[in-house]
């Protein structure tokens, strides 16, 4: 009995001081979170005397990409014109919010390891007042910068400076199944109306051999694309998230609450699976692969998507038409796409831009757009006989691409778009919400950060 | 014994010191600052992308602000229900997994080593894996309740409470079989004279339970209950994976929050005001279970 009470003593004392260990290990792994955002990452600093010898090395920190083949293709080629620049690609999240919080972690630092990276459309002003893209006044001119698509270039400049190359354009778009609107007699819908009388329509009818289909499929999970779905909504009400002076929120004028009604209403839980809360695009995209949807909404990407036969089940009986507004001859597309930087810190500015430079040549754009089906910015591509054939829902639907509606333009998007995004993701997916006086407080918190900008010089 | 002279006192203290200097080096450097830098920057208004707003020193701003912001009143309740629902279902789960492989049965060996594989899995692996098993379209969730049937399949995560439940459900799964870890290695202790003396007397499975296990097994559970406290205070990797604090904030939690003010947002101040709030929240529940552990065991050496 003594023998076991010592024993046990001794496991006791052993107990107490792993428990007082464990807690300093605890204490020490929540610092290290602490710290993150205040220790500065060191960076390889290149030798400015070896630089005439040996190879140039840009780095180009990337999304992880649709077409993996394409950008090593494109690189490789940059490489083969110009022997002396040798580009190493660190690749992101593909995810957007993912892909700028490992960027700017990487800015704030002044990471000189960092010479290219993409610009979501969003992150321009942030970027440009932050101090972390460089300036593209002298290469990328105003002769150059005529040959993109309006839009593109817009959202690149921040006041009066341009930081971006536009490397796409992407704006929301409808893809319907035209085979079975067809079969009905519908023509593709022009009000959010007619699109829901012909989605239950063809519902109900093809009940019996397609249980699964529903009217409509996009994104309305609590993230970025949840913004932009509803921006779509809202402006096609004649509405807008913000006033025209950028100053002021205006989630709680009528035309912003009777659309966000809509959604609520008649959208999730009714034409559109409630499961759309938990979809991102590749989610919802499926689901309209699957031939589960008579509508989708979704970004110029998936047009390929649906017409490649091992992924779709639908290739060949997709169609394409501007996203409905709430009256005739009203539309709204969100604007997306990428622009391509250089980082202030880079110490390659000028090499880097001939990486640019190469890329958005009317000739690689043409090739990626025929290759990937991606929406090139250059205007002129719009018109060229090869891309026309290959990808009719761009050329078609190129004035839905040039008035596409850019999201707020603002340095504290981020906070703005958090803020956005638990709005509308409680007034779709909450039981009881009060959505009259959450618009009003939430336009409350969006104008204090929208003033921040705005309050200083 | 001699009596030791102040001179080989002062140099046993240099020495001691000297030994312990490294330590407490690392410790100040990379546990001490940070705290301490974020506690400073937790007091100026930072916002990364604007730097024309300056660094001001704001005082107790952020705190103030914290305590009117929804979202952060939001995350601080889910959080909090959060802890309370995991660690009760963790130690239940994890006691009874503990009785269970403490008994002596063939191919024990193997079923203590499976147990522990939820544990070890990593977290984001596990979360991915939960979100796939609440999936509406091709989860086994929805396979197992509906089987073919699925025009029934439920969308889980798009309903704030499933949503909530999952994230419960799926740390409970993974973090059991630690809790059982920690009360196995309590149970190992109990001596099994005690047993033997409740069976002369006649004490049922429940009264040796109730009346030798239980009370000998308090110190074990205090110390399984403070790590997995402490742990499910920190949720972040779960609800990253999972929900993205979705739908509707019903999963937002506070270590989420702080790193969407912090890394998406580049609030600097705010966001470290979130996580001081995280750091002392967690200093006083570990203080509280300490001090219990210690009485628990004190209670121990003097019955």
């Amino acid at each position: 009995m003594r023998r076991t009470n010592a024993q046990r003593r001794i496991v006791c004392r052993d107990l107490s001081g792993v428990a007082l260990l464990s807690c300093l290990g605890w204490i020490f792994g929540l610092c290290s979170f602490l710290v993150c955002p205040t220790i500065a990452l060191g960076s390889p600093r290149a030798d400015a005397s070896l630089e005439r010898q040996v190879p140039i090395t840009l780095r180009f920190v990337s999304w992880k990409p649709d077409h993996p083949r394409l950008w090593d293709e494109a690189i490789a080629r940059f490489m083969q014109a110009y022997p002396h620049i040798k580009v190493v690609r660190e690749l992101a999240p593909h995810s957007s919010t993912a892909y700028h919080d490992l960027l700017t972690q990487k800015l704030k630092n002044r990471d000189a390891s960092v010479d290219i990276f993409f610009m979501d459309v969003i992150w321009v002003p942030e970027f440009a007042m932050a101090g972390w893209a460089r300036p593209l006044d002298a290469e990328f001119g105003p002769a150059q910068r005529e040959a993109f698509l309006a839009p593109t270039v817009a959202v690149g400049e921040h006041e009066s400076h341009v930081y971006g190359v536009p490397s796409r354009i992407d704006a929301g778009l409808l893809y319907y199944r035209a085979d079975l609107l067809s079969k009905y007699g519908f023509a593709p819908p022009v009000t959010w109306d007619e699109l829901a009388d012909q989605a239950e329509t063809i519902v109900a009818a093809e009940r019996g051999q397609n249980p699964t289909l529903r009217g409509y499929s996009a994104q309305f999970k609590q993230y970025e694309g949840l913004v932009c779905n509803m921006l779509e909504f809202i402006e096609g009400h004649g509405g807008s998230l913000l006033t025209r002076d950028g100053l002021r929120s205006r989630l709680s004028s009528s035309e912003a609450l009777a659309a966000t009604r809509f959604v609520r209403e008649r959208i999730v839980g009714g034409l559109a699976s409630r499961a759309a809360l938990t979809y991102q695009e590749t989610e919802s995209l499926a689901v309209f692969l699957q031939g589960h949807a008579v509508f989708h909404r979704n970004w110029p990407y998936a047009w390929e998507v649906t017409n490649n036969r091992d992924r779709s089940k639908v290739p060949g009986l997709v169609g394409i038409a501007a996203l409905p507004g709430f009256v005739h001859g009203r539309h709204a597309a969100s604007l997306g796409g990428w622009l391509y930087g250089i980082s202030a810190y880079s110490r390659h500015a000028r090499e880097a831009w001939q990486f640019i430079d190469y890329l958005s040549t009317p000739a690689m754009q043409k090739w990626f757009a025929l290759e990937g089906g991606i929406a090139p910015s250059r205007r002129a591509l719009y018109d060229d006989p090869q891309v026309l054939a290959a990808s009719p829902h761009l050329t078609n639907h190129l004035a839905v691409l040039q008035s596409a509606t850019p999201r707020p333009r603002t340095a504290a998007y981020p906070a703005v778009s958090h803020l956005l995004q638990s709005y509308f993701s409680r007034a779709l997916s909450l039981e009881h919400f009060d959505m009259t006086q959450e618009a009003a407080k939430t336009d409350a918190q969006i104008d204090r950060l929208l003033l921040l900008t705005k309050g200083r010089p | 014994m001699t009596a030791i002279s102040p001179g080989s006192r002062r140099r046993d203290m240099l020495a001691a010191w000297s030994m312990v200097a490294p330590a407490l080096l690392v410790t100040g450097l990379f546990a001490f600052f940070p705290v301490v830098d974020s506690l400073w920057l937790s007091l100026h208004h930072i916002f990364v992308g604007i730097p024309s707003l300056g660094q001001d020193f704001v005082g107790f701003e952020n705190y103030r602000a914290l305590l009117n912001d929804p979202t952060a009143r939001q995350a601080f309740l889910v959080t909090l229900g959060y802890v309370l629902l995991s660690t009760l279902f963790e130690l239940l789960c994890g006691l009874g997994i503990a009785l269970v492989i403490h008994e002596q049965f063939r191919g024990r060996g193997l079923v203590r080593a499976a147990i522990l594989i939820p544990w070890a899995i990593p977290t984001v692996v596990a979360s991915q894996l939960w979100r796939y098993i609440f999936n509406d379209q091709y989860g086994f969730a929805n396979l197992l309740l509906f089987g073919d049937r699925i025009a029934e399949y439920v969308p889980w995560l798009a309903y704030p409470g499933f949503a909530f439940g999952a994230i419960v459900i799926a740390d409970v799964w993974k973090t059991s079989s630690f809790a059982a870890l920690l009360i196995l290695a309590g149970l190992q202790v109990i001596a099994d004279d005690l047993y033997e003396a409740a069976l002369v007397d006649g004490a049922t499975l429940w009264q040796r339970f109730r009346y030798i296990t239980l009370p000998l097994l308090k110190p074990a559970l205090l110390l399984a209950l403070l790590f997995r406290t402490m742990d499910a205070f920190r949720v972040f990797d779960l609800v990253f994976v999972m929900t993205q604090g979705g739908p509707g904030d019903a999963t937002q939690v506070l270590q989420f929050y702080g790193y969407q003010t912090l890394f998406t947002e580049g609030r600097l101040g705010y966001g470290s005001a979130v996580s001081v709030v995280v750091f002392l929240a967690i200093l006083g529940i570990s203080l509280v279970y300490i001090r219990a552990i210690g009485s628990a065991l004190l209670e121990r050496r003097h019955p």
